[in-house]
């Protein structure tokens, strides 16, 4: 008899699936293997267009961390839009810097609001060590000033946390300009009071006084 | 990136081409657009307003155009996102048309402004016996009346007198989840009495996720604190926990909440 790995059966048992429970117990299945060959598959599943499925997936490569990075990179060549957002979820999570490049276009392109937020907090907490990668860090910084502009509140609630933490983990030669975005965000001229109310908070723990 | 609204994207729209296409009425599908973007973009255009009110009008006509109707639809919501006080009677009088709709969303937008004046009006359309409450109009799935969006504006409204709590409190009883969530949310925010709450943190645990998903914005609409974990519990999207807890965030003015958000960013 042939020897069939655990690999092999958890595929095979994906494969067999056609309803959600049986395809998310699969699913955690191949996760819980922790191997970077169930890559490609989990992968795979973010493009099933299946939110609970998806999810689940994505926390098993967040779990891998930055070995899933190249293949996540890669598999935004696909046209499926729903795997997109999941791929910029992922990514951002996992806070690789390989991953700056993807998420400034999200943040910047992505039509959802739900993938701009996630790609604003990415930006935000990309492994990046300053002053080696001071350029890198600015260019983080300068998408979320951009960011503070956008049209939906909760991309602009996300570049807010962004900017913040960014703040205060790093020196930055474009503080002032956050500053004065962060005051404008805290004032009457921003019609969503969750705004005022986070870029306030924002102020207050970057200018304790 | 062939999507068709990544154009309004490329090309926006000036404030002042949105105020002539709300002016004219040849084109409906661009008026229809206007009359959104206005709300959307919180417009303090000085025609804004009476622009709004001109797209009220053909509702008093019979028969009334369906193009029309639906501007007037985007109209009424954008008065209540702009919370413009003085549309207040024009919108009273629209609780009283014979369309569903219409009263929904009036109801839902003399809620936004906090319209006082609106309360007999509205409780006016929950009054009847509880059957009554129940029934389906013929052919459809609809109730009597729009009763979600009547319970949330009596809420937001914040009269607590004793009639309107005794007009409110049989819905806590109907049949449908999403009703009682509505009663038990106008009930919390008008009284501020925690027994109106366990009902509502217990539908959060609905089998249908389009149940959990509707309590979950009625409690973050509340305000009311100790549902914050609850909240973040939820078997739900955190797109959603979100909108619920900017609610509860801009309620309560406590920032824990924020810190929360910050989590499920």
């Amino acid at each position: 008899m042939k020897n069939v790995s655990p690999l092999e059966v958890a595929i095979a048992d994906l494969q067999a699936a056609t309803t959600t429970p049986e395809l998310v117990r699969a699913t955690k299945n191949l996760c819980n293997l922790r191997t970077i060959e169930a890559i490609p598959k989990l992968i795979e599943v973010l493009g099933f267009n299946n939110p609970a499925v998806a999810s689940v997936a994505t926390a098993g490569l967040i779990d891998l961390g930055s070995q899933a990075v190249p293949s996540l990179l890669v598999s935004l060549d696909e046209k499926n839009y729903g795997s997109r957002a999941w791929v910029v979820r992922a990514l951002a999570a996992i806070h690789d810097p390989r991953s700056l490049d993807l998420l400034d276009y999200a943040l910047t392109t992505d039509i959802a609001p739900s993938v701009r937020r996630s790609a604003a907090r990415g930006l935000a907490e990309l492994n990046l060590i300053y002053p080696e990668d001071s350029l890198k860090l600015n260019r983080c910084l300068l998408a979320l000033l951009t960011a503070i502009k956008d049209d939906e509140w909760i991309v602009r609630y996300s570049a807010i946390f962004g900017i913040e933490m960014h703040l205060l983990k790093y020196n930055s030669k474009n503080k002032n300009l956050c500053i004065l975005g962060l005051k404008q965000l805290s004032s009457n001229s921003e019609p969503i009071k969750v705004i005022r109310l986070r870029a306030t908070l924002a102020l207050q723990r970057l200018n304790p006084s | 990136m062939n999507d068709p609204s990544t154009e309004n994207i490329n090309q926006p729209l000036t404030e002042e081409q949105v105020i002539e296409n709300l002016r004219q009425t040849e084109d409906l599908s661009d008026q229809y657009y206007a009359a959104w973007w206005v709300g959307r973009m919180r417009s303090r255009h000085p025609e804004t307003l009476p622009l709004l009110l001109a797209a009220l009008q053909p509702l008093h006509c019979n028969p009334i155009n369906n193009e029309r109707r639906a501007v007037a639809l985007n109209a009424i919501r954008a008065l209540g996102i702009l919370q413009e006080r003085s549309a207040e009677k024009d919108l009273r009088s629209l609780l009283k048309k014979n369309d569903y709709s219409i009263r929904e969303e009036s109801a839902r937008s003399l809620g936004m402004i906090k319209a006082k004046a609106a309360v007999p009006d509205l409780c006016a359309l929950l009054s009847g016996d509880p059957d009554e409450a129940e029934q389906l109009q013929s052919g459809s799935s609809k109730l009597k009346e729009p009763y979600e969006s009547v319970l949330e504006a009596l809420g937001a409204i914040g009269v607590a007198s004793c009639s309107v709590i005794s007009m409110i409190k049989p819905f806590t009883k109907h049949s449908r989840p999403l009703i009682r969530a509505s009663a038990g949310r106008a009930l919390l925010l008008l009284t501020g009495n925690p027994t109106w709450a366990p009902p509502l943190i217990e539908l959060l645990q609905h089998h249908d996720p389009l149940i959990r998903r509707g309590v979950l914005l009625d409690l973050g609409a509340t305000g009311w604190m100790p549902a914050l974990p609850a909240i973040q519990a939820a078997a739900i999207e955190n797109s959603l926990k979100l909108v619920a807890l900017r609610g509860l965030a801009e309620k309560s003015e406590d920032p824990s909440v924020l810190d929360a958000m910050d989590a499920l960013l």
